[in-house]
């Protein structure tokens, strides 16, 4: 499973249960949204960590870092390539 | 000590100061402000407020969150005579527009673009926070203030959908810190954290206590305030001496933060209050810290704290965790008939802003004084220590935060397509506070749980919003042809049985 459909299975589990949760896309707002609350926040990056094998420090943790599936994609990625020293600046 | 007698805060400030110039006041991340510091702006901001029209019993909006200039701002509006109204910039624009038009603020602080400005509420205009503070060296003559004349108004979730202003008095809020003082035994060299926001009344103690005694009031950056490694490496590395915090922090920091593989030889006080702590995470708190005093403070924001129990060591981790007996200048009863405790004594809030009939009806009369009534059922030990049982009516708390169920059911039912609306709490296997939604839709309506969050984060914080939104096709009436929320209850049971028999599984990486 790629990183977006881990991450958006994850926010469908936990924080859209049910049958309903029809709009949700990859660049829905999350956080500003009300999908996600504070400490919402706070469970995902632990899953990512988790998940992922890597850490945020808690500046990291902002809204325009994990505001979307995408944006949260992206920062994941940044952290991933850092650790396997690929370079995100062509 | 400032005198014993003197009742209004920022004396307690300038006495201090005068006492300890160089001592550090306020840390907050590599920057720290001594005493000195602290009151010449505090007086320089006060100059300036005031020569700009500020007056006595006038409202200063704070929507900051807890920092230095926020602190500096607080004291300089009780110096003015006026009264603080601190407000979280987080909340939804929303609500702090309706706070803001709801108190009629004479000057708002915020913080913009361009750094922190001083908006005069009478004609728009912006001033530069740090331009205000330079442009006036020095103190004015105060106005003469009471120690009855409020300080501060805590706005808190309202059941009809509106927030409620609590006011407090110089004297109630003074009440608790110099009671807290001297139980606790704070003095200069302690260094006091506590996370919670300014809007929030645990706030009151490190601030007013680093006024009173002198004890360094260091902030917890808002980011770490949630992330328990990191908050459990502020502890240690601040070598904070006094901690005051609702117990869920503490939980994450137990659970996930590492908490227990540190070692805190300067901890010596660990207070909270806000919310029930579960006596198993309080059991490892103890072992971890054996040397640390933990107790449990109780109170709602209309009376500051009232009661409090020292936790001896080696507490029965099963056992409910007593709220305790009344502080010395507070009285507390069970109202034998509903079993909700009442309270009364000096830290009795003045009453709610701009609401006569709510005041009124909080307040009853027993033995000739006049008690407020918490709503808060409890029973009492044979050792005279009360524990909190339940609420008498639908207000629920998360992480500390009080939230009214019908708050969130008015939010609900701002929407246009939705017809009716009733929110139920109950709590998952952790006791952590979950809160599921009823929504029953216009018939040809669309509406998705994605489009009724985002909706409701309009108008309520993030702690309020609903974890669950179901949608249904009649909602469940009794006789009267009210919401019958017991129905309601059963069939979220039922429903999150059969999802997850068993209880519902944690979401595995």
């Amino acid at each position: 499973m790629n990183i977006q459909a881990v991450v958006r299975q994850y926010i469908l589990e936990k924080h859209l249960s049910g049958e309903y949760s029809d709009g949700f896309e990859d660049t829905t707002p999350l956080i500003s949204s009300g999908i996600i609350d504070s400490i919402g926040v706070l469970d995902l990056v632990n899953f990512i960590e988790t998940r992922f094998k890597i850490e945020f420090m808690p500046r990291e943790i902002a809204p325009r870092n994990l505001e979307t599936v995408e944006q949260i994609h992206l920062a994941i990625q940044k952290k991933l390539d850092s650790k396997s020293g690929v370079s995100s600046n062509p | 000590m400032p005198e014993p007698d003197d009742q209004l805060l920022h004396h307690w400030l300038r006495r201090t100061s005068e006492r300890q110039p160089t001592f550090p006041a306020i840390l907050e991340d590599e920057r720290g402000t001594t005493f000195r510091e602290l009151l010449e702006d505090t007086q320089s901001l006060s100059a300036a407020l005031t020569r700009r029209g500020l007056c006595k019993g006038d409202r200063v909006a704070l929507v900051l969150p807890k920092s230095t200039e926020a602190i500096i701002s607080l004291f300089a509006v009780l110096m003015a005579g006026a009264i603080y109204v601190p407000i979280q910039p987080r909340w939804p624009a929303e609500r702090i527009q309706s706070t803001i038009d709801d108190c009629v603020p004479r000057f708002t602080i915020k913080e913009s673009e361009s750094g922190l400005i001083i908006v005069d509420c009478t004609n728009g205009e912006q001033l530069p926070w740090r331009e205000m503070l330079a442009s006036s060296r020095g103190a004015c003559p105060e106005p003469d203030v009471a120690p009855d004349d409020p300080a501060f108004i805590l706005f808190t979730s309202g059941s009809t959908g509106k927030p409620k202003g609590v006011v407090i008095s110089h004297r109630a809020v003074g009440a608790f810190v110099k009671w807290s003082a001297a139980e606790f035994q704070l003095r200069r060299e302690d260094r006091i954290a506590c996370p919670s926001p300014l809007s929030f009344d645990l706030s009151t103690f490190d601030i007013f206590n680093m006024a009173l005694v002198g004890a360094a009031c260091v902030l917890v950056p808002e980011q770490v305030v949630w992330m328990p490694r990191f908050l459990t490496q502020f502890v240690r590395e601040q070598r904070i001496t006094v901690w005051y915090s609702v117990p869920s922090i503490l939980a994450g920091m137990l659970n996930e933060g590492g908490f227990a593989q540190g070692s805190y030889p300067d901890l010596r006080v660990i207070l909270f209050a806000g919310e029930v702590f579960a006596g198993r995470h309080l059991a490892r708190l103890q072992g971890v810290i054996p040397h640390a005093q933990c107790v449990n403070l109780y109170g709602p924001t209309e009376t500051n704290v009232i009661t409090w129990y020292r936790v001896p060591s080696g507490f029965e981790p099963s056992k409910p965790i007593p709220i305790g007996k009344a502080c010395p200048y507070a009285e507390v009863m069970m109202d034998s008939s509903t079993g909700a405790l009442l309270a009364g004594g000096e830290s009795l809030m003045s009453g709610y802003w701009n609401q006569p009939q709510e005041t009124e009806q909080s307040f009853v009369n027993a033995s000739g004084k006049r008690f407020y009534c918490t709503g808060d059922r409890v029973s009492l030990t044979d050792s005279g220590d009360y524990v909190y049982l339940d609420r008498l009516d639908r207000q629920v708390k998360r992480r500390g935060f009080r939230i009214e169920l019908g708050e969130i059911e008015a939010a609900l039912l701002r929407h246009a397509e939705v017809l009716e609306a009733a929110v139920i709490a109950s709590q998952d296997p952790e006791g952590q506070t979950v809160i599921a939604a009823f929504v029953r839709r216009c018939p040809d309506s669309t509406l998705s749980l994605v489009d009724i969050k985002t909706f409701c984060a309009q108008f309520l914080p993030s702690y309020s919003m609903p974890d669950q939104v179901l949608f249904v096709e009649t909602m469940p009436k009794g006789n009267r042809g009210k919401i019958d929320y017991a129905a309601l209850r059963k069939l979220y049971a039922e429903k999150r049985n059969d999802e997850y028999p068993g209880g519902r599984p944690p979401v595995h990486p």
